[in-house]
């Protein structure tokens, strides 16, 4: 009788911590519960028969990960919304001017850092964490900077620094002279390995 | 000993084993992971060119990883029209993203959409996949095998891996085992060269280490597909195989020491124990599984008959963290290898050591409930566990890692591990994170609004000065003049003697000669008049030389400033032209603005407690969760502190029935067996009415 005990709670702890165990994982995959009736049908009442509405049996109220997933998918487009209405505020297109930073295989540059001048003002400064430079290295594009400028001819001037070939401090600058029409004006600063010259090259794209 | 009954709980134990491994084969296919990978190439390969930079932009925020900066930007580019260039593959990142989220639903529908629109292969497949992924998580098995069987063979090479993997849970799901087992062998077969996705769905992890991860859990689940087959032979050698492969990394020994595990305890059901003990003493002592490990360690040396060899993973066991189910079932079997040596008196002490700590550690687990009935876990647990990347961004990578620092917070591990719970706090961080989100929105709308009030402002107070200076510039003047000129000119050209176009020295020259003319034209007497003629003449004659020589080239000059003059004229009219239309644009402007911002403003302020109210109730789920798995450890420790009375009952009847016994003494064992039996019953009594009350919220 105790034996029996015994052994049944054993196989009950074992198959307790096994399931805890693998849990994490099990549950990663359960079948979810099929997404029931939206939230919004829930407020949706005849207007013409309120009695009838009313003696009716209530709409099921959403599951919560549906209405979860509801509000999420809200905020997500009204951020979206204010975004664009962020930018179109602050940076009209026909003033609008927007720097980015990217970076080839940057085996030959180990960036830190990268200031920026517009018209001989000094409108970034950036220093880069290992996550950032990271994801330049993957091939993200950064927008150092956003702003707005009148039309004409401007000057921009953009030092990087960091580290060169041989584990050496490198400083590098380039510049480009830019007409801003009533476009928006999109830069790219583009750090690239020169195989030929065992040195990492600036270059400057003018997108549009 | 109940054999019988025994095997029906060793089979019971191998079926959750079972059920446990087969859900290890989805530690590679979590789709919100694999969406990263399929937006974006694996941390070794070349990034790929950038056509739209704003897409660039919307990766640069995904790596870091920061997704609900690089979903929102996105989505905004997308709006702007910024990353045509890159219009499928920024909507598989997007579907991706929103899968992160749980977004399931709004997910289908987009890789629905690519679909239907006539992607390229490449995206097709992709979408595929993800619809695959989607109906498989969604318990839509069918749909799902439906969707891969779609593939078309564009899917990149390590993401073809993963498909199998699927492929494979999916017919382990449906009981196809065989089928599962042929199509892992694919995987199998494989060196992981080719799996580089699975290192970049932990972050942490090296590359080369979730390469040889990937195989291992492949061999691992089709070693379990295959004794499901009935191959016992062939799925024992995988596992065993497995089980006795060096391991250089965290996640391949623990892989391994399951693997172990689990081929013990089906030696065990298969009556092996001195096998079960060979494979359980591979296990490390100090893994996750080595309580595990160590409880069957001591059952197979019981079932060999040998309690004194059970004693010793017993006893280390028995005194580790209590939090640990294994080691309360040590507590109690440590005193029953005792009594089965015939140490009485130490098996009573056990047992009755046991129970004082089943006691501690119930209390214990009512403090935990409590404590998270009350809303301190999710707090701590918040404070604890902030996301990753400096945004601390709703995030795939992000797992529950440190416990909260909370009385008894031992309790809370399992309840942690558990992927339900995990998920539904996800969901309560991703609804906080909203609700300072669009509170940093409400304060910035403010801002915009009072901005947009500030330009109206300057704009009305600067419209009257600068119209007032443009009417200064006197326009209409201005032309009328330079038509004036412009006749001048054109009289002086069709003139042709330079006149009209001499300077001011030619011209006092001139008017000089023109006075010496008249003079001369008046009868005088005087001779020396008369002899000035003749240098009259030449002068004359030089001056006309002078003016026909420069002609050309004054005309050439007065047409060129007329023609500054014009242009002059012409920007000066377009800026007027502009100012007029800027008076007419420039309110409308506003005004556009002033009305999104005030549509956007309600929506913003319907959001904000709906957040807070799905939060709360988000809240309560997640504490429901939580008490529910502390409940049922309360229940799994009220059977154990039963049994332990029953043994200590039985004890005491043995020392009844013991011939030497007193009077006395048998009154007392009598009463003691009588409590225990009490105890015991009320106990079972209470457990079910427990189970019920801890499950409700």
């Amino acid at each position: 009788m105790f034996k029996h005990n015994a052994l049944t709670s054993l196989f009950f702890a074992v198959a307790m911590s096994m399931h805890v165990a693998h849990a994490a994982d099990a549950a990663a995959v359960a079948p979810a519960a099929p997404a029931s009736t939206p939230a919004t049908a829930v407020a949706i009442a005849p207007p013409a028969a309120p009695s009838t509405a009313a003696s009716a049996p209530a709409a099921p109220l959403a599951s919560l990960d549906t209405r979860i997933q509801d509000v999420k998918g809200d905020v997500i487009r009204l951020n979206r919304d204010l975004l664009v209405l962020e930018e179109e505020l602050l940076f009209p297109a026909n003033t609008q001017v927007a720097l980015f930073v990217s970076m080839d295989v940057g085996k030959m540059f180990s960036l830190d850092s990268v200031q920026i001048k517009l018209d001989d003002k000094p409108v970034t400064n950036y220093l880069y964490t290992p996550a950032e430079v990271s994801a330049l290295h993957r091939g993200g594009v950064q927008r150092v900077f956003v702003g707005n400028l009148k039309s004409g001819e401007h000057t921009i001037v953009a030092f990087f620094t960091g580290g060169g070939p041989h584990e050496r401090d490198y400083k590098r600058g380039t510049t480009i002279k830019f007409d801003k029409g009533v476009e928006p004006k999109y830069i790219e600063l583009q750090i690239k390995d020169s195989m030929a010259k065992l040195q990492p090259e600036f270059d400057v794209k003018v997108w549009q | 000993m109940n054999a019988r009954r025994i095997t029906s709980s060793l089979l019971r134990h191998l079926a959750v084993a079972v059920a446990c491994a087969c859900a290890l084969a989805t530690f590679g296919t979590d789709a919100a992971p694999l969406a990263a990978t399929l937006a974006a190439p694996p941390a070794d390969a070349p990034p790929s060119p950038v056509k739209d930079p704003h897409y660039g932009d919307a990766l640069f925020h995904f790596y870091q990883p920061h997704y609900f900066t690089a979903l929102t930007t996105l989505m905004a580019s997308q709006q702007l029209g910024r990353v045509a260039q890159h219009a499928d593959e920024a909507e598989v990142l997007r579907g991706g993203l929103l899968l992160s989220y749980g977004m399931h639903v709004e997910a289908g529908q987009l890789f629905t959409q690519l679909i239907d629109k006539g992607a390229p292969p490449s995206v097709r497949d992709r979408a595929w996949y993800f619809l695959a992924k989607i109906r498989y998580q969604r318990g839509l098995p069918a749909e799902a095998l439906a969707a891969l069987a779609r593939i078309e063979g564009s899917l990149p090479a390590e993401l073809d891996d993963d498909r199998h993997l699927l492929h494979a849970n999916l017919l382990m799901g449906g009981g196809d085992y065989a089928a599962a087992a042929a199509v892992l062998g694919t995987v199998a077969k494989k060196q992981p060269e080719s799996r580089a996705w699975f290192m970049s769905d932990r972050k942490s992890r090296d590359a080369n280490e979730a390469k040889a991860a990937a195989g291992q859990y492949a061999r691992f689940n089709l070693g379990v597909a295959l004794i499901k087959t009935g191959d016992l032979t062939g799925g024992t050698a995988m596992l065993d195989e497995l089980g006795r492969a060096p391991a250089a990394f965290e996640e391949a020994r623990s892989l391994r020491d399951r693997a172990n595990v689990a081929l013990g305890f089906a030696a065990l059901q298969a009556n092996k124990p001195e096998q079960a003990r060979t494979y359980l003493e591979r296990v490390r002592l100090n893994g996750a599984q080595s309580n595990k490990a160590l409880l069957g360690f001591g059952w197979a040396a019981a079932s060999m008959k040998n309690a004194r060899l059970a004693l010793v993973p017993w006893t280390e066991l028995a005194g580790r963290d209590a939090s640990d189910a294994a080691v309360l079932e040590a507590r109690i079997a440590l005193p029953y290898a005792y009594a089965e040596l015939g140490a009485q008196a130490q098996s009573l002490a056990g047992y009755n050591g046991a129970i004082g700590d089943f006691e501690r550690e119930n209390a214990g687990l009512d403090e935990s409930i409590q404590s998270i009935r009350s809303g301190k876990l999710m707090n701590a647990l918040l404070a604890r566990n902030p996301g990753e990347g400096a945004g601390e961004e709703m995030g795939w990578f992000w797992t529950l890692r440190a416990l909260p620092e909370m009385p008894h917070a031992g309790h809370l591990a399992q309840v942690l591990a558990k992927n339900e719970f995990q998920e539904a706090f996800k969901n309560f961080r991703d609804l906080r994170f909203m609700t300072g989100n669009l509170q940093q929105w409400a304060d910035n709308l403010g801002v915009f609004s009072d901005m947009l009030d500030a330009r109206r402002k300057a704009y009305t107070e600067r419209l009257p000065q600068v119209l007032a200076r443009a009417r200064e510039t006197g326009m209409a003047a201005a032309g009328e003049r330079s038509a004036a000129i412009t006749k001048e000119v054109a009289e002086a050209e069709q003139a042709g003697d330079g006149v009209a176009l001499a300077d001011a020295k030619q011209r006092d020259l001139i008017e000089r000669l023109n006075g010496l003319r008249a003079a001369q034209a008046q009868p005088t007497p005087d001779p020396e008049v008369a002899a000035m003629s003749e240098r009259m003449r030449r002068v004359a004659g030089a001056l006309t030389w002078q003016l026909a020589q420069e002609f050309p080239a004054k005309v050439w000059e007065a047409k060129k400033a007329l023609g500054s003059i014009d242009t002059q004229l012409a920007q000066a009219k377009a800026h007027e032209a502009a100012l007029a239309q800027a008076q007419v644009d420039e309110p409308a402007r506003f005004e556009r603005f002033a009305k999104r911002i005030a549509e956007l403003k309600p929506r913003l302020q319907a959001l904000m407690p709906r957040v807070t109210a799905l939060s709360g109730e988000q809240q309560q789920a997640a504490q429901g969760i939580a008490v529910a798995e502390l409940a049922s450890q309360k229940n799994r420790l009220a059977v154990y502190t039963t049994q332990a009375r029953f043994a200590v009952a039985q004890l005491v009847d043995r020392a009844v029935t013991a011939p030497a016994q007193t009077a006395p003494q048998a009154q007392a064992h009598a009463q003691a067996h009588a409590q225990a039996q009490t105890q015991a019953h009320a106990q079972a009594q209470t457990q079910a009415q427990e189970a019920d009350r801890a499950r409700k919220p």
